[in-house]
């Protein structure tokens, strides 16, 4: 484990995201909130840290393995976390400093859920900052999940490998920092579309780009109380629903349409089941709302649609309480707590991929139960699925499932209730934001005892890294020479 | 003609003897001496010793007047290069045989084309098809199809308790009524007939006949070949999992069958199920019966063994028509074993080098012949003529017709139809005829439809 030469790439993290805390002066200036200061003493401050890591950590040895890649990714997102969450201590926005890391981690993080009680209050560079933290941190995710992660051996991506055949299909590019500024560009294209469409839905400019932020990295913290359903319009329903979707899927998917090879989105098995997934649980949703809840189709349409993307997509925000639908209803929305986005997309949650790769590997073992001499592969998109990525997948779902279990535990243990505890971490370990009980989606996790939430902010970071990246810091091994 | 063959192995030789009973100056190259020796004394050929691949060995077998030049040794690189090296003297026709998928393939980077041979033919590729046909015909043990699939010639094996049984053919024809067809040979202890009204049909026989396409259900209701009723996804199983077992699971795959794969190695299994779709792939010996079983080879339309050895291919689909598969269909390589299938009872054996002879010959005499196919068990072929203006049988009856003995007309295809001929049939210009001949009738045919 080479420390020194971890923490100055830390550091040259650190000098970025300073320059990032810059960008929402021009807000307050403009909106003249006067929360500006408090950004300029984050961005020195962080600056400072930055740079004494940077020069300071030098080391003859500047080979990077494995090892180091994982520190860099959870340190990094830890650090973000830290630092990011200076403009509201300073601004005193959140005066406690666990509500301000929850806040922080939850935006880098994209899951959205909330500390804050009442948002419209706030300075609106504050806001904006929120916003940003989600876009940011959908960037990182992209280039992880795409790039980083695989040459780690974790993650989703592995699938996807196996899935499009050929030596650089997979990979766009040779080098990640070219893959990485192709995928920043559809992800910069894709929020600037939303951000105009939503304005010509009437939002102003700031509101429109703060929504975008959050829907392309699916996060879900809104500049309103009512989130999305503040606006009460059926055009922004739709926009943001449709961009909920797109953000769900994957990001070299989208890629490769706006160079005009549409179709492959359907020849992408996983994407098929995405949207069919989707479509199911729609379905679903507006017969159980049918009559009971909604009376009229498009109503029953635009709000199942929303609410089904929104959790499946991880994105989190409300326009209707579904804690209102019928029992089912919400048992749907918690399967779809599980799954999650695609791979390579800014969603979290266990990912379609696995899930599906679930499904057919318990195929296999059924079929294998009749046929005894009989060789099955598991198959993703025509190509069989390496022995050792099925096991990874395996591993990953026992592992999520027991951190799941452990972490509703000690949940309850600080004082939540049966659903919420289970709902939290959920909500939580899957990057959504809002949950059931206590913490649904017109609650807020403003009352979640101090311990919870350090509990929810470590399953945030877990479940946005894909366990083993975060988990993988832990075994003392890993730090011994 | 004067056609030159490069390599004496199974191809070329079955080639050389094809082509040389019909008349044609075969010249044969081979490197093996033995062998070559061996060949010429039992064919009228001409043998010289020497790579194929070499001007100088094709200078001396006198490349410049030849029509035909046929490379099918063992090696692929050899035929190709062959090839291009006749290519430099204007040589009609080139015909390569090649085994590797990149030359033959869809996705093929060097094509026909680009090399300028004519027909690059694989054998495992020809073999695999002409089992699929055989596959998908119910009771048949040898089919080809002429006329774009319109007239089917197919073979069957007429059991003791048919109801053909000592039948005569006139009987016989009384019985078929509206459905038209035609038995052109009966083939009875490996000798085959050219029947007459009065010939009858024993028990052991294989009949051969021709009909239409859409007649077929019905004649096989008639021949009692259709057993109970058909399952709509039928089974079938495949015993051995090289190229030719991965073509024909393929192929019956995409044609709705339920196929079952068997393959002893393990990695092999682990290669085929990543290539195959919804076959499932049993890791199994092919004697393993037990296994079998359970996975109903009972219930199976048909078994096909196409392992690379004989023996294995034999007893396997002995074993398993008697635990209950319907047909039995095993690859044989050794020409000496051909002859035991009607006697085993297995349905039909199929040589991987009649059928890539069979597709070569097919093809070198494309022009007169249509198309063409070997009978198993005979020497005889069917093929199919273009009837030209001024031909000597236009406008004739066919019972006053002076055919050559040993040949039969078995179809007549006319533009808008066809028809399976009675002795009122005439022969106009423009018709297409599919001819049955034996071997020794064959120039006399091809003599009686000029080009």
């Amino acid at each position: 484990m080479n420390i020194f030469q971890t923490l100055r790439i830390l550091g040259a993290l650190l000098v970025h995201l300073s320059g990032a805390l810059l960008i929402p002066i021009a807000f307050s200036l403009y909106f003249e909130d006067g929360a500006w200061l408090s950004f300029v003493y984050a961005a020195a401050l962080t600056l400072t840290v930055g740079l004494v890591l940077f020069k300071g950590c030098r080391s003859k040895n500047t080979d990077l393995g494995i090892r180091e890649g994982f520190a860099v990714v959870t340190l990094g997102w830890t650090f973000f976390a830290l630092f990011g969450s200076l403009p509201y201590l300073f601004s005193g926005a959140i005066p406690f400093p666990v509500d301000a890391l929850f806040e922080t981690m939850s935006g880098f993080t994209t899951t959205g859920a909330t500390i804050l009680t009442s948002i419209e209050t706030l300075p609106p560079s504050i806001l904006f900052w929120r916003a940003m933290t989600h876009w940011l941190g959908g960037m990182g995710i992209i280039v992880l999940s795409l790039a980083i992660l695989p040459m780690l051996g974790v993650g989703g991506m592995q699938m996807f490998k196996a899935e499009v055949p050929g030596p650089t299909a997979d990979r766009l590019r040779p080098r990640i920092q070219d893959t990485a500024k192709l995928l920043w560009g559809v992800y910069v294209t894709l929020t600037a579309a939303e951000t105009i469409l939503l304005m010509f839905g009437g939002m102003s400019f700031f509101d429109a780009i703060c929504h975008a932020f959050a829907t392309l990295a699916t996060g879900g913290f809104s500049t309103r109380d009512a989130s999305i359903g503040a606006y009460n319009s059926a055009y922004i329903d739709w926009v943001v629903t449709f961009f909920m979707f797109a953000a769900g899927v994957n990001f070299s998917l989208h890629f490769y349409a706006l160079r005009g090879r549409i179709r492959g989105y359907f020849r992408n098995e996983e994407f098929r089941f995405y949207l069919s997934i989707t479509v199911g649980a729609v379905a679903l949703l507006m017969f159980l709302n049918h009559g009971s809840v909604y009376t009229s189709f498009l109503d029953n349409l635009r709000y199942s649609a929303f609410q089904a993307a929104s959790i499946l997509t991880t994105t989190g925000f409300g326009t209707a309480d579904y804690e209102l639908w019928p029992v089912l209803g919400q048992y749907i929305l918690v399967t779809l707590m599980f799954v999650g986005g695609c791979a390579g997309s800014t969603g979290g949650g266990m990912k379609v991929v696995r899930i599906m790769m679930l499904f057919k590997y318990a195929h296999v073992q059924v079929f294998r139960l009749i046929h005894p001499r009989a060789v099955r592969l598991v198959k993703l998109g025509g190509n069989p699925v390496d022995r050792e990525v099925v096991q990874a997948i395996l591993g990953f779902f026992a592992l999520f499932m027991g951190i799941f279990l452990v972490a509703s535990f000690l949940m309850a243990a600080v004082g939540m209730d049966l659903i919420s505890a289970g709902a939290s971490v959920i909500a939580t370990l899957s990057n959504i934001g809002p949950g059931l009980g206590s913490v649904g989606p017109v609650d807020n996790y403003q009352h979640v005892p101090a311990l919870g939430k350090c509990i929810l902010t470590f399953c945030m970071l877990m479940g946005r890294l894909e366990l083993f990246t975060v988990l993988v810091l832990f075994f003392p091994s890993f730090w011994r020479k | 003609m004067k056609i030159l063959v490069v390599g004496g192995g199974q191809v070329g030789h079955f080639l050389c003897e094809r082509l040389s009973t019909e008349g044609h100056e075969v010249v044969l190259i081979d490197r093996s001496g033995d062998r070559l020796k061996d060949i010429e004394d039992r064919l009228n050929i001409l043998g010289i010793h020497g790579n194929g691949a070499s001007a100088e060995v094709l200078e001396q077998a006198g490349i410049k007047s030849v029509d035909i030049f046929i490379a099918v040794t063992d090696m692929d690189e050899i035929n190709i290069m062959a090839c291009l090296i006749a290519r430099e003297y204007k040589i009609k026709t080139l015909v390569a045989r090649v085994k590797s998928i990149e030359y033959s393939g869809e996705s093929a980077v060097l094509s026909k084309e680009k090399l300028g041979i004519d027909l690059l033919i694989n054998p495992d590729d020809a073999v695999a098809d002409e089992i699929v046909k055989i596959a998908c015909r119910t009771g048949s043990f040898d089919v080809a199809e002429f006329v774009e699939g319109q007239i089917q010639f197919i073979g069957y094996r007429i059991a003791p308790d048919s109801p053909l049984c000592d039948l005569t053919l006139k009987e016989l024809g009384d019985l078929h009524g509206m459905y038209r067809f035609i038995v052109t040979a009966i083939s009875r202890k490996g000798q085959t007939i050219i029947p007459r009204g009065d010939d009858t049909i024993q028990a052991g026989d294989s009949i051969f006949i021709f009909a239409h396409q859409q007649d077929l259900p019905a004649i096989q209701y008639l021949l009692r070949q259709e057993q109970s009723k058909q399952r709509r996804h039928p089974r079938a199983f495949i015993l051995g999992g090289g190229s030719i077992g991965l073509r024909i699971a393929d192929q019956l795959e995409k044609m709705g069958f339920e196929v079952r794969l068997v393959e002893r190695d393990l990695q092999r299994c682990e290669a085929l199920a990543a290539k195959l779709k919804r076959t499932i792939i049993l890791q199994t010996e092919g004697t393993d019966i037990r296994t079998l079983i359970d996975e109903g080879v009972k219930e199976a339309e048909v078994f096909i063994a196409v392992t690379d050895n004989d023996e294995t291919n034999i007893l396997s689909s002995l074993l398993c028509k008697k635990y209950g598969a319907k047909r039995t269909l095993a690859l044989i390589n050794q020409p000496e074993f051909l002859q035991l299938a009607p006697d085993l009872g297995i349905d039909a054996c199929i040589s991987p080098r009649l059928a890539a002879a069979g597709a070569i010959l097919k093809y070198v005499r494309r022009g007169e012949v249509i198309s063409m196919a070997a009978v198993e068990g005979s020497d005889a072929e069917v093929i199919e003529f273009q009837v030209k203006k001024g031909s000597r049988g236009e406008g004739i009856q066919l019972k006053d017709l002076n055919f050559p003995s040993g040949a039969i007309i078995g179809a007549i295809v006319r533009e808008g139809g066809y028809e399976i001929p009675s002795g009122e049939s005439r022969l106009k210009s423009g018709d297409r005829v599919v001819v049955f001949a034996l071997p020794k009738a064959l120039p006399k045919v091809e003599g009686f439809f000029p080009r």
